[in-house]
Parts: structure tokens; C-alpha cells; sequence
């Protein structure tokens, strides 16, 4: 690997050519998974042309792609986005779905002051900005109990949140009256959350027959998060301690990183995003029900896996992960589309998260071999 | 306490004659070669020791011969038979029993099935534990371990000595022909030890050939017939035990000629920088020493010793019982590594790839490791000014990488230590704790370190300098401290050390005081 003796040591990278360019900004994992949207994208126009369907048709119109692939995403977007931070640091959060469950019933009953936390009747109701909080807040908690459960319990973090993922599943319905839903439909302001639309009178051509509806408030916040969370990974000292942690915990420890700290951190991050993506489900579902979040952990992990984070930890990020997501989304939206049942669906999700994990496993295999090779030659 | 029955029965099945020839094997690895054409008889009926230094070859000529490792060249024969073994289940097949220092064990069963483990005696498809139970009782009274091992005890309950006992009942049980004994003293008492070696003659005795590893010299020559000694890979002379002595077999495994010529100039100033008084851990029995200020301070002991320990301990990844850390003079309390980066500690660890680097990381992330709150503002890195300070202590280390965002697992052994380097000095400390730092690179890389050390001390920093070879000790230090078991054995003024002094305060024999199976009552009590 040694350049020459030279007493100048560092040379640039040199790149030439603006396709070099391009992959060293994406990143050629990210290249790939691009490449999978543009052949999935192109498969479903062909599949709905050979049988005669009308699914393509309807999938590259404004309606379809506003309103139920750009929200359609977004929940299972945010967890992803939080679970991404998590299995970077090489360890899991199983109970995202669940503590998203918390977020939507405590959401709803601090607005309409229902149900346990109604029942204590000291927060004002009505109040959007103390019920979007309110969620959030018991995201965090819920994440900070994870994350005192694996530092200072010393509990395998898969075994641990998948404990959480019940407990805090049946917790989410103790909260609720009876267990029954919370119904927000009186909260316009709350319920524009999910239904907004930004940039309504915007000029936009129409496509596909149906006309320009704008851009929902929705994706807004989640390309927020997604950025906010992206500087965080690649800009800060707790982003850099994340990746050090997932790539090598004893090295980070020994460099003086506090393991407990950022490991407590990272699981209430990601319970607090968590949080929010239940306050949405109640904006959307207009309740706050303790069955919104159910099964959502399995898409946002396989999101995160298929947008290239190692098994192993100390590699991912977030921009790989927001594509998984779409590339899930349009799979998702494509098999509606085109009239796959939903039991289709789950056996596609269940093979594309093992296929993902698979991909994952041989990357590192292939690298591991790189690296070998590299240090015997050196 | 001797319990061996008066009239000895044979405690092995019939002995057939073995006599093991090694011939001109060789083993290289990645950077080093283990072995140099060694050609070595092993006979029947006798006790031969293998003695050398750390890494002079001992480990991996056991190894082959118990088919873990396959010679580059070179033959190995038994009664002419040539020997092709490519796992230690063929070596078994042959006769051949190694029995390793800490053996395996399975946790959660008990002793008679750890013995049997693989080959337990079957009735109907059930395991006949009546029978099992009868003979391992059987030969254990006969060994004169039965008071020593009992046999109600599940796996993880046994201690190191029970463990070594457990792992020769299972070499003794098939009739070997030679077996290989690694260190197995090193954990028992004074008492097991007598017992040991009654056993180990009385195969002798019975026709067994015994290779017999350790680095204890009075107990070699004790008990061996003839002595085999390594250095650097090669067989440096094979003897009759009555013809050694202790000074000569301890010359024989150093005297090496000294190619590298580098010799540090003696500095240091009387500025403690670091003290350690009377330091007690689950490692250590006492420890105290100080680093000056501009100091290099060695480190020397053999494997086990419990320097690297030390070096964890003071940096506060492994747990002490009592005894203070100072810094400049002052007391301190470290009680995670980041205490002691902010009093001002460095540590590069012995096994950089496991404990020291993140190797899917960049060479950047790498380096910045430990500074990171210092190049954050409101916990933002300042990129610019992390490169600026990172590629200063890149270009100063002479690290060789195409860029700082090369992944560190894809260079050498020699710059990844460098990284490590990088990253503590980039934390200015005051006391550098390196340990091992030229294992596991080429000449070249290493001639280097020992300028950066060189260098480092001469700018004022306190460094302890931890490592198994003893000319490189040498050469650098200014002061060398020895351990052995847990303790300071000695301390030496390094322009006027030699190997020899080193070797023997390392292995200076403490059977009288008994290894970790004595501890101190102080250790005890401040545990809780």
C-alpha cells in the first residue's frame, strides 16, 4: 500500500471525470440502490402493460405519488431514520414500532385530554405544539428505558428491545381508555399535520391526468429529520463516536468514549423520532390508537439494512437508508397497484429484509478480504 | 500429602516406543518467521524441555507437533512413520498429546465428562454413567488427584489447576506415546506441583516421551533429562540437563547478535510525571513505580506477567482494589480511560486491529478519536481544523496512505501503529503508555518507532514502554522495571542492564511465595 518514500506522504485523491465525481459524492452502495429504484420503477410500467393493468398508468400520476407513496412512507421513513443511528453503533431497536404506539395514544389523549394521562387533567388541551411534544417526550423516555436496560442491565440490545416491544405495545394500550382508540377528528390544526399540502397553488404541469395537489406537510417533516439527523451523523463528535462504537466498541472505549453515554443517547434519539412518527400516525389516522405502530419496526429495519448499513456496525447512512425507504415504498405501492394481496406483500417484505441482510453480510466478507490481502502485501 | 499407591501399576496402556524425529522444519507467518530448519529427536523414556524467550519459536514447534499448524517444510516422523497431520485429531490418532495451558472446557458438565468429553462410554445409546463415574474415580485415587479434583464440579466451576488436571486426565486415558506439556505449572501450588511431576517421571518411566515447555529454570532442571532451547526461531543447542546451569541456560537463550545499532542517548529529567504507589488489583500484588518526566521506562516481564494489566489498570479499563495514581504529583481518580485522557494518560494497546483501531474507519476518524470535544464547537467538528491537526501528526509519523480518508484496516501493520501514535500524541499527553507497540511489524516500520520514542522522550513526555523483546527494552529505555507474577521484581538502570540481569529477575522463581492461588490479604479485603 506504500505510496514511495517520499517525505510528502498525503497525496489528494485524484478523480477525474464527473462520473467519478458523482460516485464519490452518492457512493457507489447508494449508486446501486438508485440503480434498483430506476429497474423497479421500469418493471412495474412493463408488469402493468403485459397483463393490461392499469397500475402504471396510475402510478406516475401526481395523486398517486403525493398522496400515497410520499406520505406512505414517511412513518416508516422516521423510524428508519433513528433506527439507522442505532444499528450503526452496532446494536438493534426492536421496539421502535411499539414505542411509535406510545407516541400516537399519549399524543392524542394530552389533546383531547382522554384516557390515563387525560384522567390527570393538569396539561391544557387543545394545544398542538404540548400534544406533538407530549409524544415525542414519551418517545424519548421509552428510549431512555432501553438504553438503561442494555448499559446498565447489560442486556443483548435484541433481547432487550424486543422485551420493550411488548412492554411498552402493552402500555401503549393501558394509557388508552379501555384500550380503545382516541379519536382526534375534532383537531383541524392537529390533523393538518398529515393531510397539509404545502405549495398548493404551485404551476406545476399535470401528470398522468391528475393535477398538482402540492406537497404534503408530511414529507416536509421527514426530509427535515432526515437532515437534521444526517448533519448530526457526519458532523458532530456524537455522530463520530456512533460510527467508532458500531466499528469497534473496545477501540472507542479506549480512546476515552463513554459507551454508556452515547449508547443511552442514541436509543432516546431514536425513541424520541419514534415518538414523533406515532404523533403523525394519530394526525393521519385521526386516533390515537395503540395499534398504529404495530409491525412497523420489520420495514424500517429492513429499510436500513438495504440502504447499506453493515450488520456489524460502523457503516451506514442516513442518505442510503431514505433511499431503502423509497425503493420499499414504491414496492409497497407497486403491489397495490398492481393488486398483489397484502399477504403477498409481507412475504416480500420478509425475503427483501433476509435479501438485504444477505447483501450486507457479503459486502463485509468481501471487504474483510480487501483488507487481508491489503495487510499482507504491507 | 503423597497419595500415589506403594506397588505402581502401569498407568498407560502397553507402551510402544515412540520416538518423535523432527526434521529442518520451518513455519513462516505474515512478517515473521517462526521457525528455522529445527531438527530434534524426541525419545521415549525421557523428559525433554523446550526453553526460549517470548517468540522464540516454542508456542508454534508445539503447534506442529500437535497438528494445529502445518510446517512450510521439513518432516516429522514417529518410528519412522512419516506424520502428515493436518488437525490435532490426527495428532491424537498418532499418540501425540499436547496439553495446553488454559485447555478447553466445557462449562456446564461435570469433571467425569470433561475428561470423556468426545468419546464417553455408551450403553443402548445412553451414556453409561455408572461406568464412566467408576473409572474416572478409579484413576483419579490412581493419579493421586482425587482429593484435588472433585467430581461433582460442573466446568466453569473448576480453577486453573483443576482445569490443567482435568486436561491431563484426558491425555492419560488413551494410551500417548508422547506428550507435550505448555507452561503446566504456572497455575498450580507448590504441593500440586510435587504431585505433578511424580506423575510426569513415573511416565517417563514407563516409556513415555515427554516434551516438558516452561519457563521456570529451576524446575527444568529439576526434572528433565535433556534441555532443547529456542532463540528466534532456531535450535540453539540441545543438552543434558546435569551439564547446564541456570546462567548458562539463560545466556544461551539470549546471546543474539544486536544488528540494530539504534541506541538511545540516557535523558530524563527529576520531574515525576506519572507515580503508582502500592498498587493492588486482581493482577497485581503491590505495585509502585514513577516515570520522569523525558523518560523512556521498559517494561519488561514475560507473557503473563501482568504489564499490560498495569498498563489498563492505570488507564482505567480494568478495576483497582487500592493504591493511588499521581499525575505531576498530584493524586488522581481515574475511573474510565476518559479520566485518564483528560489527566493526561495516552494508551496504544498490544493488539492494535482488536483494542486499538477502528479499522472500517478512515485514517481521519481514526486519528481525531480522542480529541474530538477539543475540535467540537457546540459539539460540531471544526473539519478544517481536524484535518490541520490530524495531517501535522500524519506527515510528522511519516504515515503512508494515499489519503486521510484511506480505510485504516487497508494499511500495514506499520502505519496502523502509526495511527494509533497519531491519535495520542494529538492529545499532548504528559505520560504515553505504549504497549507492544513494534509487535507484528517489519524492520523498517520498527526502526522508525523507536526514533519516534526516541524523539517523543527527548520533547519531555513520560513514556512506559511496555515490551517482550528484550533487546529493543534495552536499547531505548532509560530505566527498566521487571515483573513477574503480578509484581516489581526489580528495577534496572538501563545503560547499565543486560539481557541476562532482565531474564532473571523475570523468572526469579517465587514457588516459595506461590503464584496467584496465595493472595495477599490486602487484595482481599478491599475488594469488597
Amino acid at each position: 500500500m506504500s505510496v514511495n518514500g517520499t517525505p510528502q506522504s498525503i497525496t489528494p485523491v485524484q478523480r477525474d471525470g464527473a462520473m467519478r465525481r458523482l460516485i464519490g459524492f452518492v457512493g457507489a452502495d447508494n449508486l446501486s440502490l438508485m440503480f434498483a429504484l430506476v429497474v423497479l420503477i421500469f418493471l412495474i410500467t412493463i408488469v402493468s402493460g403485459w397483463f393490461g393493468l392499469d397500475g402504471g398508468d396510475k402510478f406516475f400520476s401526481w395523486q398517486n405519488i403525493m398522496n400515497s407513496l410520499a406520505q406512505a412512507v414517511v412513518v416508516v421513513g422516521l423510524l428508519a431514520i433513528g433506527e439507522t443511528v442505532v444499528i450503526v453503533a452496532g446494536a438493534l431497536d426492536i421496539s421502535v414500532g411499539s414505542i411509535a404506539s406510545i407516541g400516537s395514544v399519549v399524543a392524542a389523549s394530552v389533546l383531547v385530554g382522554a384516557g390515563t394521562i387525560g384522567s390527570i387533567g393538569f396539561l391544557p388541551t387543545g394545544n398542538v405544539l404540548i400534544a406533538v411534544t407530549a409524544g415525542i417526550l414519551a418517545g424519548v423516555i421509552a428510549g431512555w428505558i432501553n438504553g438503561m436496560i442494555v448499559t446498565v442491565l447489560r442486556v443483548n440490545p435484541i433481547i432487550a428491545t424486543l422485551g420493550t416491544l411488548a412492554a411498552f405495545s402493552g402500555f401503549a394500550f393501558l394509557l388508552a381508555t379501555d384500550g380503545k382508540p382516541i379519536g382526534v377528528l375534532t383537531q383541524p390544526d392537529f390533523t393538518w399535520l398529515a393531510q397539509g399540502r404545502f405549495l398548493t397553488d404551485f404551476p406545476i404541469a399535470p401528470l398522468g391526468g391528475a393535477k398538482w395537489t402540492g406537497i404534503p406537510v408530511l414529507t416536509v417533516i421527514l426530509v427535515i429529520v432526515a437532515i437534521l439527523v444526517h448533519i448530526l451523523m457526519s458532523y458532530t463528535d456524537f455522530g463520530r463516536a456512533i460510527y467508532a462504537i458500531g466499528g469497534n466498541a473496545t477501540a472507542a472505549r479506549l480512546a476515552g468514549i463513554n459507551l454508556s453515554r452515547v449508547r443511552v443517547l442514541m436509543y432516546m434519539l431514536s425513541g424520541g423520532i419514534a415518538g414523533l412518527a406515532g404523533v403523525l400516525l394519530t394526525s393521519r389516522t385521526t386516533s390515537g390508537n395503540p395499534v398504529n405502530g404495530t409491525g412497523l419496526e420489520l420495514q424500517a429495519i429492513t429499510a436500513v439494512f438495504l440502504g447499506g448499513a453493515a450488520t456489524a456496525g460502523g457503516r451506514g447512512t442516513i442518505f442510503g437508508t431514505c433511499l431503502a425507504v423509497i425503493l420499499v415504498g414504491i414496492l409497497n405501492n407497486g403491489m397495490n397497484l398492481l393488486g398483489f394481496n397484502t399477504f403477498i406483500q409481507r412475504v416480500a417484505l420478509g425475503l427483501l429484509l433476509i435479501a438485504a441482510v444477505a447483501i450486507s453480510q457479503w459486502r463485509q466478507a468481501r471487504a474483510e478480504r480487501a483488507r487481508t490481502r491489503t495487510a499482507a502485501e504491507g | 500429602m503423597m497419595t500415589i499407591a506403594s506397588a505402581p501399576v502401569p498407568i498407560t496402556a502397553p507402551a510402544r516406543p515412540g520416538n518423535l524425529e523432527i526434521r529442518s522444519v520451518s513455519k513462516a507467518f505474515p512478517n515473521v518467521q517462526a521457525l528455522t530448519d529445527v531438527s530434534l529427536d524426541v525419545r521415549p523414556g525421557e523428559i525433554l524441555a523446550f526453553m526460549g524467550e517470548n517468540g522464540a519459536g516454542k508456542s508454534t514447534l508445539l503447534k506442529i507437533i500437535n497438528g494445529d499448524y502445518r510446517p512450510d517444510t521439513g518432516t516429522l516422523t514417529i518410528d519412522g512413520r512419516a506424520l502428515a497431520f493436518s488437525s490435532p485429531r490426527d495428532a491424537h490418532k498418532a499418540g501425540i498429546r499436547v496439553i495446553y495451558q488454559e485447555p478447553e472446557i466445557i462449562p456446564g458438565v461435570d469433571v467425569a465428562e470433561n475428561i470423556w468429553a468426545g468419546e464417553l462410554p455408551k450403553r443402548f445409546g445412553l451414556i453409561d454413567r455408572g461406568q464412566l463415574n467408576t473409572q474416572v474415580r478409579r484413576s483419579l485415587a490412581e493419579y493421586g488427584f482425587d482429593d484435588l479434583l472433585p467430581m461433582n464440579l460442573l466446568g466453569d466451576q473448576l480453577s486453573s489447576a483443576q482445569r490443567q488436571i482435568v486436561e491431563i486426565m484426558r491425555a492419560l486415558k488413551t494410551g500417548n506415546r508422547v506428550l507435550a506439556l505448555d507452561e503446566p505449572t504456572s497455575s498450580l501450588t507448590d504441593d500440586e506441583v510435587e504431585r505433578l511431576f511424580t506423575l510426569v517421571r513415573r511416565l517417563r518411566d514407563e516409556g513415555v516421551a515427554i516434551i516438558y515447555v516452561s519457563h521456570r529454570i529451576k524446575e527444568i532442571l529439576r526434572l528433565c533429562d535433556r534441555v532443547a532451547i529456542l532463540r528466534d526461531g532456531r535450535l540453539i543447542a540441545v543438552k543434558p540437563a546435569a551439564e547446564l546451569t541456570e546462567s548458562e541456560i539463560v545466556r544461551l537463550m539470549v546471546g543474539r547478535d544486536l544488528t540494530d545499532v539504534f541506541q538511545r542517548r540516557p535523558a530524563g529529567s527529576d520531574r515525576e510525571v506519572l507515580r503508582v504507589d502500592a498498587l493492588y488489583s486482581n493482577w497485581h500484588r503491590g505495585i509502585s513505580f514513577h516515570v520522569n518526566a523525558g523518560e523512556v521506562v521498559g517494561f519488561a516481564g514475560l507473557v503473563g506477567a501482568g504489564r499490560t494489566e498495569l498498563a489498563k489498570v492505570i488507564f482505567g479499563d480494568l478495576p483497582k482494589n487500592s493504591g493511588q495514581v499521581l499525575i505531576d504529583g498530584h493524586a488522581v481518580t481515574i475511573r474510565r480511560p476518559d479520566d485518564a485522557i483528560a489527566k493526561g494518560i495516552g494508551f496504544a494497546p498490544e493488539d492494535r486491529k482488536r483494542e486499538g483501531l477502528v479499522l472500517i474507519r478512515s485514517v481521519l476518524e481514526n486519528a481525531s478519536l480522542a480529541i474530538l470535544r477539543r475540535l467540537s464547537r457546540f459539539h460540531f467538528i471544526r473539519s478544517g481544523l481536524e484535518r490541520t491537526v490530524v495531517s501535522g501528526f500524519v506527515e510528522r509519523l511519516r504515515v503512508r496512505t494515499p489519503s486521510l480518508e484511506q480505510e485504516v484496516g487497508k494499511l500495514s501493520g506499520g502505519n496502523q501503529q502509526k495511527v494509533v501514535l497519531a491519535r495520542w500524541l494529538a492529545v499532548k499527553p504528559k505520560v504515553l503508555i505504549l504497549d507492544e507497540p513494534t509487535r507484528g511489524i517489519d524492520v523498517g516500520a520498527k526502526a522508525e518507532i523507536y526514533r519516534l520514542i526516541d524523539e517523543l522522550a527527548n520533547e519531555g513526555l513520560g513514556i512506559m514502554f511496555i515490551s517482550s523483546e528484550l533487546p529493543e527494552v534495552l536499547r531505548l529505555s532509560d530505566r527498566i522495571y521487571v515483573m513477574q507474577n503480578g509484581r516489581i521484581t526489580g528495577e534496572l538502570a538501563g545503560a547499565s542492564a543486560t539481557e541476562e540481569a532482565v531474564l532473571g529477575l523475570a523468572m526469579a522463581d517465587h514457588l516459595s511465595a506461590g503464584p496467584a492461588t496465595t493472595a495477599t490479604p490486602t487484595q482481599e479485603g478491599s475488594t469488597a
